[in-house]
């Protein structure tokens, strides 16, 4: 086989590029390949994967970011649900002993707070439970009512039938789609008067509470019900509650909710009632606020 | 015919090893898949030790978050943690610096640049048993 007139041989030629390519892969695959210092997230080890999972849960305990949590989990490219690949590092963690230090449980809890509301579950759920939040009330002063003088007589003369005409009822405002609310208070609080429930208010952003705003609750994985605030006018028509059942955790939700929805526990606690000190369910403030545009 | 025949021989390889060289460095690198957190490209770096700051924010256990970055290999983590957080500075990254500055003040790194960006000390509120 002879090429026609050049002088080469293609035979030659190619069996010589053949081994060429198989020589210059060999050297830089085998004897000098790129030096790894570009590495993403899914290249890591197994011990590394793990200390980048418990980094992302502890970020979440602190900033409650959802979003961000699922995206950074999911430079991973784990081969399953995320939430899942979390609860089976908080599994490993319990299987391998890491629950020896304060640290180490408040890692576990942190990966736990991450993975459960999503659905996942694993070998380490509730072996350590969050403790029920300390009770820290600010005292709100109540409105002191102050003494005015009786107004004078008047000395124009009141005519001696007048047409009373209230006020026309104007329709209660109830959001429009896309308002955006914040949450702007979560507080536990144990009173053997108030036993586990959730005290939802939502308020404009002058402070004005709204009436007729649908607040949801889901627990469970599963389970929500639905209420509307303003049906209790005696309580404000911001106001609107829920009777939690003890051991539950809850997430409180309305609709054009930009921050993290609240989480609430069912927890224990102990208050004091006629001088003794009794074990109620743990209950919960929590407010909602439309932003400022 | 021999000496043509090695000459394309010589040729053809030549060809090859500069195709091999180009396929094996740059179209198909060698991809490593058990990779420990120094090897991470500097920007994930990055991103973990903010998440480490962060971490330190939910723990506030500092012994907890230093270990957590030893496995970054950096030969003076103070200094990178100082680095980091006076770059942040720099870059404006608003949302990464409070934490930040709190982890380099934790660490003993707080310098000046730093000291307007520390977060305030919320007074604790005064625990009741019952309202």
């Amino acid at each position: 086989m002879r090429a026609g007139g050049g002088g080469l041989s293609w035979f030659a030629l190619i069996l010589g590029v053949a081994i060429g390519i198989g020589a210059g892969l060999f050297y830089t695959w085998e004897i000098d390949p790129i030096i790894e210092h570009n590495t993403a997230p899914w290249q890591l080890g197994k011990a590394a994967r793990e200390d980048y999972v418990v980094a992302v849960a502890l970020s979440y305990a602190h900033n409650r970011d959802l979003t961000l949590a699922f995206n950074r989990l999911l430079a991973l490219k784990p081969e399953q649900n995320v939430w899942q690949l979390v609860a089976d590092v908080a599994c490993e963690r319990v299987k391998t002993g890491k629950t020896v230090s304060n640290s180490d449980i408040r890692v576990i809890r942190a990966l736990e707070q991450l993975y459960r509301p999503q659905g996942a579950s694993g070998c380490a759920d509730g072996l350590y439970p969050t403790p029920a939040p300390l009770v820290f009330v600010t005292p709100i002063p109540s409105p002191t009512a102050t003494p005015t003088l009786p107004p004078p007589p008047t000395k124009t003369p009141t005519p001696s039938s007048v047409a009373i005409v209230s006020p026309p009822v104007l329709p209660t405002p109830t959001p429009a789609v896309g308002e955006r609310f914040i949450v702007t208070r979560t507080q536990s609080f144990c009173d053997p008067n108030v036993d586990g429930v959730i005290e939802v208010r939502v308020y404009d952003e002058a402070g004005e509470g709204i009436p007729g705003v649908p607040v949801t609750v889901l627990w469970s994985g599963s389970e929500t019900e639905r209420f509307y605030t303003g049906l209790q006018p005696e309580r404000g028509l911001e106001y609107a509650d829920f009777q939690m059942t003890p051991g539950r955790t809850y997430t409180v939700t309305i609709p054009g909710l930009v921050s993290a929805p609240p989480q609430v526990e069912a927890a224990p606690c102990r208050a004091e009632l006629d001088g003794e000190m009794v074990t109620v369910t743990t209950s919960y403030w929590v407010n909602f606020q439309q932003r400022a545009r | 015919m021999t000496k043509r025949y090695v000459g394309s021989l010589l040729v053809g390889v030549l060809i090859g090893v500069v195709v091999g060289v180009f396929l094996g460095w740059e179209q198909y690198p060698v991809e490593y898949t058990n990779s420990p957190l120094s090897a991470l490209a500097p920007y994930y770096q990055d991103e973990y030790t903010l998440m480490v700051a962060e971490g330190y924010q939910y723990d506030q256990d500092i012994n907890a978050a230093l270990e957590r970055l030893q496995p970054l290999g950096k030969p003076n983590v103070f200094d990178y943690i100082q680095d980091l957080t006076e770059r942040y500075i720099s870059q404006s990254n608003v949302p990464a610096i409070p934490v930040m500055v709190a982890l380099s003040e934790a660490v003993g790194r707080l310098t000046p640049i730093m000291e307007i960006y520390r977060m305030t000390p919320v007074p604790s509120p005064t625990p009741m048993v019952s309202q």
